[in-house]
Protein backbone atom coordinates (compact mmCIF):
# COMPACT_ATOMS: atom_id res chain seq x y z
CA UNK A 1 0.00 0.00 0.00
CA UNK A 2 1.24 3.05 -0.86
CA UNK A 3 1.67 6.12 1.71
CA UNK A 4 -0.65 8.45 0.07
CA UNK A 5 -3.71 5.66 -0.37
CA UNK A 6 -2.72 4.80 3.55
CA UNK A 7 -2.98 8.27 4.76
CA UNK A 8 -6.41 8.72 2.81
CA UNK A 9 -7.24 5.27 4.24
CA UNK A 10 -8.35 7.37 7.23
CA UNK A 11 -10.58 10.39 5.74
CA UNK A 12 -11.74 7.53 3.14
CA UNK A 13 -15.37 7.78 4.92
CA UNK A 14 -15.55 11.33 4.92
CA UNK A 15 -14.92 11.93 1.40
CA UNK A 16 -17.29 9.41 0.98
CA UNK A 17 -20.20 10.94 2.96
CA UNK A 18 -19.06 14.85 1.28
CA UNK A 19 -19.99 13.74 -1.67
CA UNK A 20 -23.25 11.42 -0.89
CA UNK A 21 -24.54 14.58 0.85
CA UNK A 22 -24.34 16.61 -1.97
CA UNK A 23 -26.44 14.44 -3.76
CA UNK A 24 -27.16 10.57 -3.53
CA UNK A 25 -25.06 8.45 -5.64
CA UNK A 26 -24.43 4.69 -6.65
CA UNK A 27 -21.73 3.18 -6.11
CA UNK A 28 -19.89 3.28 -9.97
CA UNK A 29 -21.25 6.80 -9.77
CA UNK A 30 -19.41 7.50 -6.04
CA UNK A 31 -16.09 6.27 -7.42
CA UNK A 32 -16.18 8.64 -10.69
CA UNK A 33 -16.86 11.77 -8.17
CA UNK A 34 -14.00 10.74 -6.12
CA UNK A 35 -11.77 10.14 -8.92
CA UNK A 36 -12.68 13.71 -10.61
CA UNK A 37 -12.26 15.16 -6.74
CA UNK A 38 -8.62 14.44 -7.77
CA UNK A 39 -8.59 11.05 -5.43
CA UNK A 40 -7.18 8.68 -8.40
CA UNK A 41 -5.37 6.51 -5.53
CA UNK A 42 -8.70 4.95 -4.31
CA UNK A 43 -8.50 1.64 -6.49
CA UNK A 44 -12.51 1.54 -7.08
CA UNK A 45 -13.57 -1.55 -4.98
CA UNK A 46 -12.44 -0.22 -1.75
CA UNK A 47 -15.85 1.97 -1.79
CA UNK A 48 -17.65 -1.25 -1.03
CA UNK A 49 -16.64 -2.38 2.43
CA UNK A 50 -16.76 1.48 3.69
CA UNK A 51 -20.41 1.94 2.13
CA UNK A 52 -21.38 -1.45 4.48
CA UNK A 53 -19.82 0.02 7.11
CA UNK A 54 -21.74 3.14 6.99
CA UNK A 55 -24.69 1.43 6.39
CA UNK A 56 -24.06 -0.95 9.31
CA UNK A 57 -23.44 2.09 11.61
CA UNK A 58 -26.43 3.63 10.45
CA UNK A 59 -24.80 6.92 8.80
CA UNK A 60 -26.07 6.31 5.14
CA UNK A 61 -29.40 4.18 4.04
CA UNK A 62 -29.11 2.44 0.57
CA UNK A 63 -32.58 2.50 -1.72
CA UNK A 64 -32.79 0.32 -5.03
CA UNK A 65 -34.46 2.84 -7.36
CA UNK A 66 -34.17 3.02 -11.66
CA UNK A 67 -31.19 5.03 -12.08
CA UNK A 68 -30.72 8.02 -15.19
CA UNK A 69 -29.57 5.03 -17.79
CA UNK A 70 -32.84 2.57 -16.78
CA UNK A 71 -31.44 0.15 -14.87
CA UNK A 72 -32.09 -0.22 -10.77
CA UNK A 73 -28.89 0.65 -8.89
CA UNK A 74 -28.60 0.89 -5.06
CA UNK A 75 -28.42 4.84 -4.59
CA UNK A 76 -27.08 5.71 -0.94
CA UNK A 77 -28.91 8.95 0.65
CA UNK A 78 -27.00 10.29 3.96
CA UNK A 79 -29.25 9.82 7.26
CA UNK A 80 -29.64 12.23 9.99
CA UNK A 81 -26.41 10.62 11.74
CA UNK A 82 -24.55 10.67 8.58
CA UNK A 83 -25.30 14.39 8.67
CA UNK A 84 -23.78 15.08 12.37
CA UNK A 85 -20.84 11.98 11.86
CA UNK A 86 -20.11 14.39 8.83
CA UNK A 87 -20.03 17.22 10.61
CA UNK A 88 -17.80 16.44 13.54
CA UNK A 89 -15.61 15.13 10.51
CA UNK A 90 -15.48 18.34 9.21
CA UNK A 91 -14.30 19.72 12.29
CA UNK A 92 -12.16 17.54 13.15
CA UNK A 93 -10.64 17.72 9.69
CA UNK A 94 -10.23 21.35 9.87
CA UNK A 95 -8.01 21.00 12.90
CA UNK A 96 -5.82 18.83 11.86
CA UNK A 97 -5.57 20.17 7.99
CA UNK A 98 -4.79 23.85 8.72
CA UNK A 99 -1.46 23.04 11.22
CA UNK A 100 -0.22 20.40 8.82
CA UNK A 101 -0.57 22.35 6.04
CA UNK A 102 1.24 25.18 8.16
CA UNK A 103 3.96 22.83 8.82
CA UNK A 104 4.60 21.70 5.24
CA UNK A 105 4.45 25.37 3.57
CA UNK A 106 6.65 26.50 5.96
CA UNK A 107 9.33 23.91 5.21
CA UNK A 108 12.41 25.35 3.24
CA UNK A 109 11.81 28.87 4.45
CA UNK A 110 14.20 30.03 7.39
CA UNK A 111 12.58 31.56 9.91
CA UNK B 1 -38.86 -3.42 -2.61
CA UNK B 2 -37.33 -5.73 -5.30
CA UNK B 3 -37.52 -9.73 -4.08
CA UNK B 4 -34.13 -11.31 -2.96
CA UNK B 5 -35.20 -14.08 -5.33
CA UNK B 6 -35.63 -11.76 -7.93
CA UNK B 7 -31.87 -9.91 -7.54
CA UNK B 8 -30.47 -13.44 -7.65
CA UNK B 9 -32.23 -13.97 -11.05
CA UNK B 10 -30.91 -10.89 -12.25
CA UNK B 11 -27.63 -11.40 -11.20
CA UNK B 12 -27.84 -14.81 -13.20
CA UNK B 13 -28.91 -12.97 -16.23
CA UNK B 14 -26.33 -10.12 -15.83
CA UNK B 15 -23.57 -12.44 -15.33
CA UNK B 16 -23.68 -13.66 -18.79
CA UNK B 17 -22.32 -10.24 -19.84
CA UNK B 18 -18.95 -10.36 -18.46
CA UNK B 19 -15.77 -11.07 -20.35
CA UNK B 20 -14.36 -14.81 -19.15
CA UNK B 21 -11.87 -13.06 -17.32
CA UNK B 22 -14.12 -11.09 -15.19
CA UNK B 23 -16.69 -13.94 -14.52
CA UNK B 24 -14.22 -16.25 -13.62
CA UNK B 25 -13.21 -13.40 -10.87
CA UNK B 26 -16.50 -12.09 -10.26
CA UNK B 27 -17.60 -15.95 -9.97
CA UNK B 28 -15.28 -17.15 -6.96
CA UNK B 29 -15.88 -13.90 -5.24
CA UNK B 30 -19.84 -14.93 -5.51
CA UNK B 31 -19.85 -17.97 -4.50
CA UNK B 32 -16.92 -17.19 -1.80
CA UNK B 33 -20.06 -14.81 0.17
CA UNK B 34 -22.64 -16.82 -1.14
CA UNK B 35 -21.54 -19.92 1.05
CA UNK B 36 -21.04 -17.45 4.42
CA UNK B 37 -24.69 -19.28 5.73
CA UNK B 38 -25.06 -16.61 8.22
CA UNK B 39 -24.92 -13.59 6.82
CA UNK B 40 -28.08 -11.77 6.38
CA UNK B 41 -29.40 -13.24 2.47
CA UNK B 42 -30.81 -9.64 1.76
CA UNK B 43 -27.35 -7.62 2.50
CA UNK B 44 -25.23 -10.47 0.53
CA UNK B 45 -27.39 -10.41 -2.56
CA UNK B 46 -27.33 -6.49 -2.51
CA UNK B 47 -23.46 -5.95 -2.47
CA UNK B 48 -23.06 -9.19 -4.72
CA UNK B 49 -25.55 -7.00 -6.92
CA UNK B 50 -23.62 -3.75 -6.47
CA UNK B 51 -19.92 -5.32 -7.53
CA UNK B 52 -21.84 -6.68 -10.52
CA UNK B 53 -23.23 -3.32 -11.57
CA UNK B 54 -19.89 -2.12 -11.07
CA UNK B 55 -17.97 -4.37 -12.89
CA UNK B 56 -20.15 -4.37 -15.64
CA UNK B 57 -20.39 -0.39 -15.91
CA UNK B 58 -16.25 -0.39 -15.78
CA UNK B 59 -15.88 -3.71 -18.07
CA UNK B 60 -17.69 -1.07 -20.84
CA UNK B 61 -14.73 1.22 -20.33
CA UNK B 62 -12.26 -1.52 -20.75
CA UNK B 63 -11.32 -2.17 -17.11
CA UNK B 64 -10.83 -5.79 -15.59
CA UNK B 65 -12.13 -7.21 -12.41
CA UNK B 66 -8.58 -6.70 -11.21
CA UNK B 67 -8.00 -3.14 -11.91
CA UNK B 68 -11.20 -2.51 -9.74
CA UNK B 69 -11.36 -4.76 -6.99
CA UNK B 70 -7.76 -5.42 -6.91
CA UNK B 71 -5.50 -8.41 -7.17
CA UNK B 72 -6.07 -10.14 -4.10
CA UNK B 73 -9.87 -11.33 -4.50
CA UNK B 74 -10.06 -13.58 -1.37
CA UNK B 75 -8.90 -10.87 0.81
CA UNK B 76 -10.91 -8.33 -0.91
CA UNK B 77 -14.10 -10.44 -0.34
CA UNK B 78 -13.30 -11.09 3.69
CA UNK B 79 -13.27 -8.00 3.68
CA UNK B 80 -16.48 -7.47 2.44
CA UNK B 81 -17.89 -10.55 4.35
CA UNK B 82 -16.27 -8.84 7.91
CA UNK B 83 -18.91 -6.02 6.87
CA UNK B 84 -22.42 -7.75 6.29
CA UNK B 85 -24.91 -7.62 8.96
CA UNK B 86 -25.44 -11.23 10.19
CA UNK B 87 -28.82 -13.05 9.29
CA UNK B 88 -31.53 -12.42 11.52
CA UNK B 89 -32.10 -14.89 14.62
CA UNK B 90 -35.89 -14.76 13.52
CA UNK B 91 -35.06 -15.83 9.62
CA UNK B 92 -32.44 -18.15 10.41
CA UNK B 93 -34.55 -20.15 12.73
CA UNK B 94 -37.34 -20.19 10.33
CA UNK B 95 -35.21 -21.43 7.41
CA UNK B 96 -33.45 -24.04 9.56
CA UNK B 97 -37.23 -25.20 11.17
CA UNK B 98 -38.65 -24.89 7.69
CA UNK B 99 -36.56 -27.75 6.63
CA UNK B 100 -36.50 -29.77 9.88
CA UNK B 101 -39.98 -30.14 9.62
CA UNK B 102 -40.64 -30.51 5.82
CA UNK B 103 -38.15 -33.72 6.27
CA UNK B 104 -39.62 -34.99 9.42
CA UNK B 105 -42.71 -34.33 7.55
CA UNK B 106 -41.97 -37.11 4.59
CA UNK B 107 -40.51 -39.32 7.02
CA UNK B 108 -44.07 -39.53 8.75
CA UNK B 109 -45.57 -39.92 5.49
CA UNK B 110 -44.07 -42.78 4.11
CA UNK B 111 -43.77 -44.29 7.43
CA UNK B 112 -47.70 -43.82 7.31
CA UNK B 113 -47.88 -45.42 3.83
CA UNK B 114 -45.35 -47.83 4.44
CA UNK B 115 -47.79 -49.50 7.62
CA UNK B 116 -51.12 -48.68 5.12
CA UNK B 117 -50.02 -50.99 2.36
CA UNK B 118 -48.21 -54.28 5.04
CA UNK B 119 -50.67 -53.89 7.71
CA UNK B 120 -53.67 -55.76 6.39
CA UNK B 121 -50.83 -58.50 4.94
CA UNK B 122 -48.11 -58.66 8.27
CA UNK B 123 -48.67 -57.78 12.13
CA UNK B 124 -46.51 -55.02 12.35
CA UNK B 125 -45.48 -52.95 15.92
CA UNK B 126 -47.21 -49.70 15.03
CA UNK B 127 -45.24 -48.49 18.20
CA UNK B 128 -41.51 -46.50 18.37
CA UNK B 129 -39.98 -45.96 21.47
CA UNK B 130 -39.44 -42.39 22.12
CA UNK B 131 -35.87 -42.06 23.00
CA UNK B 132 -34.40 -44.12 20.08
CA UNK B 133 -36.24 -42.11 17.77
CA UNK B 134 -34.87 -38.88 19.19
CA UNK B 135 -31.40 -40.64 18.71
CA UNK B 136 -32.00 -41.63 15.66
CA UNK B 137 -33.30 -37.99 14.74
CA UNK B 138 -30.33 -36.72 16.23
CA UNK B 139 -27.62 -38.64 14.47
CA UNK B 140 -29.50 -37.60 10.71
CA UNK B 141 -29.52 -34.19 11.32
CA UNK B 142 -25.59 -33.98 12.96
CA UNK B 143 -25.17 -36.18 9.44
CA UNK B 144 -26.80 -33.74 7.46
CA UNK B 145 -24.80 -30.93 8.79
CA UNK B 146 -21.79 -32.70 8.61
CA UNK B 147 -22.11 -33.23 4.65
CA UNK B 148 -23.26 -29.82 3.98
CA UNK B 149 -19.99 -28.58 6.16
CA UNK B 150 -18.05 -30.49 4.22
CA UNK B 151 -19.34 -29.40 0.76
CA UNK B 152 -18.89 -26.02 1.75
CA UNK B 153 -15.56 -26.68 2.58
CA UNK B 154 -14.64 -28.46 -0.38
CA UNK B 155 -16.19 -25.73 -2.48
CA UNK B 156 -14.13 -22.44 -0.76
CA UNK B 157 -10.78 -24.89 -0.96
CA UNK B 158 -11.51 -24.73 -4.42
CA UNK B 159 -12.00 -20.92 -5.24
CA UNK B 160 -9.46 -18.18 -6.30
CA UNK B 161 -7.30 -20.81 -7.57
CA UNK B 162 -5.24 -19.53 -10.94
CA UNK B 163 -6.35 -20.91 -14.07
CA UNK B 164 -9.41 -22.42 -15.57
CA UNK B 165 -11.66 -23.98 -12.54
CA UNK B 166 -11.57 -27.94 -13.18
CA UNK B 167 -13.39 -30.75 -12.23
CA UNK B 168 -11.36 -31.96 -9.49
CA UNK B 169 -11.93 -35.89 -8.79
CA UNK B 170 -9.94 -36.07 -5.52
CA UNK B 171 -12.64 -33.34 -4.30
CA UNK B 172 -15.40 -35.14 -5.64
CA UNK B 173 -14.43 -38.65 -4.39
CA UNK B 174 -14.19 -37.15 -0.62
CA UNK B 175 -17.18 -35.68 -1.15
CA UNK B 176 -18.62 -39.23 -1.73
CA UNK B 177 -17.06 -41.07 0.67
CA UNK B 178 -18.29 -38.19 3.18
CA UNK B 179 -21.40 -38.63 2.36
CA UNK B 180 -21.53 -42.71 1.95
CA UNK B 181 -19.95 -43.16 5.48
CA UNK B 182 -22.96 -40.58 6.89
CA UNK B 183 -25.26 -42.55 5.53
CA UNK B 184 -23.91 -46.26 7.00
CA UNK B 185 -23.42 -44.80 10.10
CA UNK B 186 -27.22 -43.94 10.15
CA UNK B 187 -28.41 -47.22 8.68
CA UNK B 188 -26.29 -49.11 11.64
CA UNK B 189 -27.69 -46.99 14.16
CA UNK B 190 -30.63 -47.44 13.06
CA UNK B 191 -30.38 -51.01 12.72
CA UNK B 192 -28.48 -51.48 16.10
CA UNK B 193 -29.80 -49.08 18.61
CA UNK B 194 -31.81 -50.93 21.56
CA UNK B 195 -35.03 -49.70 22.02
CA UNK B 196 -35.14 -46.91 24.67
CA UNK B 197 -37.43 -44.84 26.05
CA UNK B 198 -41.37 -44.97 26.73
CA UNK B 199 -43.57 -46.73 23.39
CA UNK B 200 -45.81 -44.70 21.98
CA UNK B 201 -48.41 -45.70 19.57
CA UNK B 202 -48.18 -44.50 16.45
CA UNK B 203 -50.53 -45.91 14.06
CA UNK B 204 -50.45 -45.16 10.34
CA UNK B 205 -53.21 -43.05 9.72
CA UNK B 206 -51.99 -40.59 12.39
CA UNK B 207 -48.36 -40.62 10.92
CA UNK B 208 -49.80 -40.05 7.28
CA UNK B 209 -51.82 -36.95 9.23
CA UNK B 210 -49.30 -35.70 11.32
CA UNK B 211 -47.09 -35.87 8.43
CA UNK B 212 -49.05 -34.47 5.78
CA UNK B 213 -49.66 -31.36 8.50
CA UNK B 214 -45.63 -30.75 8.96
CA UNK B 215 -45.03 -30.64 5.25
CA UNK B 216 -48.09 -28.45 4.63
CA UNK B 217 -46.76 -26.15 7.55
CA UNK B 218 -43.30 -26.29 6.14
CA UNK B 219 -44.59 -25.36 2.42
CA UNK B 220 -46.41 -22.43 4.33
CA UNK B 221 -43.23 -21.01 5.85
CA UNK B 222 -40.95 -21.70 2.54
CA UNK B 223 -43.71 -19.35 0.44
CA UNK B 224 -44.14 -16.72 3.22
CA UNK B 225 -39.93 -16.63 3.91
CA UNK B 226 -39.59 -16.28 0.11
CA UNK B 227 -42.32 -12.80 0.01
CA UNK B 228 -40.85 -11.58 2.53
CA UNK B 229 -37.83 -11.06 0.98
Amino acid sequence: MTLRSQLLKGVLEGCILAVIEKEPVYGYELSKKLQEAGLLDVSEGTIYPVLLRLQKNGLIRGKMQPSESGPNRKYYYLTKEGEEALQLIAEEWEKISKPVQHLMNRRGNDD
Amino acid sequence: MISTKTLIEQNNEKRELLTKENEKYYDDLLLYIRLQMRLSERQSEEILMELLDHLLDGQKEGKTAIEIFGNDPKGYADEIISQIPQEELRNEVSFYGQIALNLLGWVLMIRGLIYLVIHPFKEVDQSFSLFSFLIIGAVILLNIVFVIWFVFKTIRRSLFKEGVRQPNWKDRIQVGIAGGAGMVIVILVARFLPKMGPSIFFPWYASLIIGALFWIVSRYMDKKMKANF
